[in-house]
C-alpha cells in the first residue's frame, strides 16, 4: 500500500513537471502581453505531433523535440503577428482578442486531428518503456524525460529573467508597457521574444508528455486549464509559483485516486480553483 | 422533407442558444464557453422528468428553466469578484466539470451512452409527434425568445444593460447596480438555454453527453459571432448558416474520420477571421 501510495505521488510529480512547463510559458506570455492565450493549448499540441511525426520517420526523439520547439516557435510568431497585432492596431477588446484565440485553438488542434488522427497515437521509440528503480518507485525513462527537461527548462527561464538584459526588458514590459513604450523599450519587440520563448517551451512540454503518455489532438485546454489555475494560484507572473503550483496539483490529483475516482479529478480541481480565487484572488506568490 | 425540418428545428434550438450566449458575451461582455453545459442540464431535465411521468413538458420546462437560471447565475457569479481573465479558466473549468458529470452520474445521465425514448411533448392536449409539429414548437418557441430579447432590448432595463457593457462606473455613479444587471442578465440567459435543451431532447428523443461539450459551446458562441454581437437577428442568421455547412461539407468527398475536425477547423477559422476582419459579424455591432 505505502508502495503504491508513493508511486502515484511520484507519478504525479513527474506529471506535474511537465504541466509545470506549459504553466511557466503560458505565465512568461500572460503577464508580459496581458493576452490570455488560449491557443497556448494549440501549440502545446501542434508541438507534441510535430515530435511524433519525426520520430515515427525515425528521427531522434530529442532531435524531434527540438525540430517541435523550432516549428512552435514560428507558428506563434506567425500567430502573434498575423493575429494579436492586428488585433492590437485595430484597438479590439480583449474579449475579441480572447475568442480569436480560441479560434487558433481550434484551427491548430483539428489541424493534427485531419493530418494526422483524431484518435489517440503513442510514440514508436522503444526505449520510452525501459524503467528504473528508485526504492519502491518505477520511472520509466520516458517520465525521466519528462522530468529532466522539465527542471533543465524551467531553471533555465528563472536565470534568463533574473540574470539577462532581455529578460530584464521582458519584466520591465510586464510591469508597465505604457512606460516601456515611451522609454523606448520597444514592447512590441519584447511580445515577439516572449512569444518565441513560450511557443519554444510548450512544444517540449507537449512533446514530452506525449512521450510518457499518448498524444490526442483535443487535450491540450485540460493541460491549459490546470496550467492556468496553477499561473494564477501562483500569482501572475510568477513563474516559480506557476511551477511550484503545479506540481502540487498533479501530485494531489493523485493523491486522491486512493480515495477517489479518477473521472473527478477534473472536479476537485476545479473546485479547488474556485474557492482559492474567492479567498485569496491575488494568488500565493505574488509581489504586486 | 423530414431533413429539411430537422435542419429548422435545430436552427429554431441554436438560434435560441445563440440568443442565450449574446446575452452574456454580446451584451454584459462575460466571457462564456459553458453554455453547452446549461443546455445540457436543461435537456437532461426535461427528459428525464418526462421519461419518469413525473410531469409533462410544460411544467418540466418550467422547472428546467427555473434550474438552469439559478444555475447560471453561479456561474457567473465569479465574474463579479474576479477580474475577466480569470473568469475564462472558470468558464472552460464550469464546460468541463459539466461533461463529466453528464458522463459519470450514470444513475440520472444514462452515463456515456445517455438517455433514449424521450417522449413526444404534451402541450395542454396538443400532442407534439410528427417532425412537423416539432418544428411549429420550435419556432413558436424561437418567437417566444426572440419577442423577449427585442422587448428587453427596448426597454429601460435595455439601456442599463448596454451601460453596464459600456462604463461600469458611470453605472454606479448613477445609483444603478452593476453586478444585479449582471446577474439579471444570466439568469435570462439561463431560461433560454433552458428552453434550447428541453426542445433538443424532444426532438431527438435521444441525449447524449457529446450533444453538451465544450465543441458546442464554441460553435454556439461561432454562430454568434458569425451573426454579429447585440442583434437578435444575427443570432437567428449564424445558426441557418453554419448548420446548413455540414451539408455543404458532404458535397465533397472526405474521409469519415476528418467530417468532424474539417468542421470544427472551419468554426476556428471563422472566430478567428471575423475578429481580424468584421468584429461585427455580419449584421451586428463590434464585440
Amino acid at each position: 500500500m505505502a508502495g503504491f501510495l508513493l508511486q502515484l505521488l511520484a507519478d504525479g510529480l513527474v506529471t506535474g513537471i511537465g504541466i509545470g512547463l506549459v504553466a511557466i510559458s503560458f505565465t512568461l506570455y500572460y503577464a508580459t502581453t496581458g493576452t490570455f492565450h488560449v491557443a497556448h493549448a494549440g501549440l502545446y499540441t501542434l508541438g507534441a505531433y510535430m515530435a511524433w511525426w519525426l520520430t515515427t520517420m525515425s528521427v531522434p526523439f530529442a532531435l524531434a523535440c527540438i525540430a517541435a520547439a523550432a516549428i512552435c516557435l514560428l507558428a506563434g510568431l506567425l500567430v502573434q503577428v498575423l493575429v494579436y497585432d492586428r488585433l492590437d492596431r485595430t484597438d479590439a477588446s480583449p474579449l475579441a482578442k480572447l475568442i480569436a484565440s480560441l479560434g487558433v485553438l481550434y484551427v491548430l488542434q483539428n489541424l493534427v486531428a485531419i493530418l494526422f488522427s483524431p484518435d489517440l497515437l503513442q510514440f514508436p521509440t522503444a526505449w520510452r518503456g525501459g524503467v528504473i528503480q528508485l526504492g519502491e518507485v518505477y520511472l520509466s525513462y520516458a517520465q525521466l524525460v519528462v522530468a529532466g527537461s522539465g527542471l533543465v527548462i524551467f531553471a533555465a527561464l528563472m536565470a534568463f529573467t533574473r540574470l539577462t538584459m532581455a529578460g530584464t526588458r521582458i519584466r520591465a514590459v510586464a510591469s508597465n508597457p505604457f512606460l516601456a513604450e515611451i522609454t523606448q523599450l520597444r514592447p512590441h519587440r519584447v511580445y515577439l521574444m516572449v512569444m518565441a520563448i513560450a511557443s519554444a517551451i510548450v512544444a517540449v512540454a507537449g512533446a514530452a508528455i506525449g512521450f510518457d503518455q499518448a498524444i490526442q489532438p483535443y487535450t491540450g485546454i485540460l493541460v491549459l486549464l490546470v496550467a492556468t489555475i496553477a499561473v494564477i494560484a501562483g500569482g501572475i507572473g510568477s513563474i516559480t509559483g506557476a511551477f511550484v503550483i503545479s506540481i502540487f496539483l498533479s501530485v494531489l490529483q493523485n493523491a486522491t485516486l486512493v480515495v477517489l475516482p479518477g473521472r473527478w479529478s477534473i472536479a476537485l480541481t476545479f473546485a479547488l480553483f474556485i474557492a482559492f480565487i474567492v479567498i485569496r484572488p491575488r494568488g500565493l506568490f505574488a509581489h504586486r | 422533407m423530414s431533413f429539411f425540418l430537422s435542419y429548422l428545428i435545430l436552427s429554431a434550438i441554436f438560434a435560441i442558444l445563440a440568443l442565450s450566449t449574446n446575452l452574456l458575451v454580446g451584451l454584459v461582455g462575460i466571457f462564456s464557453v459553458s453554455q453547452a453545459a446549461i443546455f445540457g442540464v436543461g435537456a437532461y431535465i426535461v427528459a428525464g422528468l418526462t421519461m419518469h411521468s413525473v410531469m409533462p413538458f410544460l411544467p418540466a420546462l418550467v422547472v428546467a428553466m427555473a434550474v438552469c437560471a439559478v444555475l447560471n447565475v453561479l456561474l457567473a457569479l465569479p465574474s463579479l469578484r474576479v477580474a475577466g481573465d480569470y473568469f475564462v479558466v472558470t468558464s472552460f473549468g464550469s464546460q468541463l466539470v459539466a461533461t463529466a458529470l453528464f458522463i459519470n452520474l450514470v444513475f440520472l445521465t444514462g452515463g456515456a451512452s445517455g438517455l433514449s425514448g424521450i417522449p413526444a411533448p404534451e402541450i395542454l392536449c396538443w400532442k407534439a409527434v410528427l417532425p412537423w409539429q416539432i418544428a411549429i414548437l420550435s419556432i413558436a418557441a424561437l418567437a417566444f425568445v426572440s419577442l423577449m430579447f427585442w422587448l428587453m432590448m427596448r426597454s429601460p432595463f435595455g439601456k442599463l444593460i448596454n451601460a453596464v457593457r459600456l462604463d461600469e462606473n458611470a453605472v454606479r455613479a448613477a445609483g444603478k447596480g452593476v453586478r444585479s444587471t449582471k446577474l439579471v442578465v444570466a439568469a435570462i440567459s439561463g431560461t433560454f438555454a433552458a428552453i434550447a435543451g428541453g426542445l433538443y431532447g424532444v426532438h431527438l428523443s435521444y441525449i447524449d453527453p457529446v450533444s453538451f461539450d465544450i465543441h458546442v459551446s464554441i460553435l454556439i458562441l461561432a454562430m454568434m459571432v458569425f451573426g454579429g454581437a447585440r442583434t437578435l437577428a444575427g443570432s437567428i442568421l449564424g445558426p441557418l448558416v453554419l448548420l446548413a455547412l455540414p451539408q455543404l461539407l458532404n458535397l465533397i468527398q472526405l474521409p469519415s474520420t476528418s467530417i468532424g475536425p474539417v468542421r470544427q477547423l472551419i468554426y476556428g477559422l471563422l472566430l478567428v477571421l471575423f475578429m481580424l476582419f468584421r468584429p461585427q459579424g455580419l449584421l451586428g455591432k463590434k464585440i
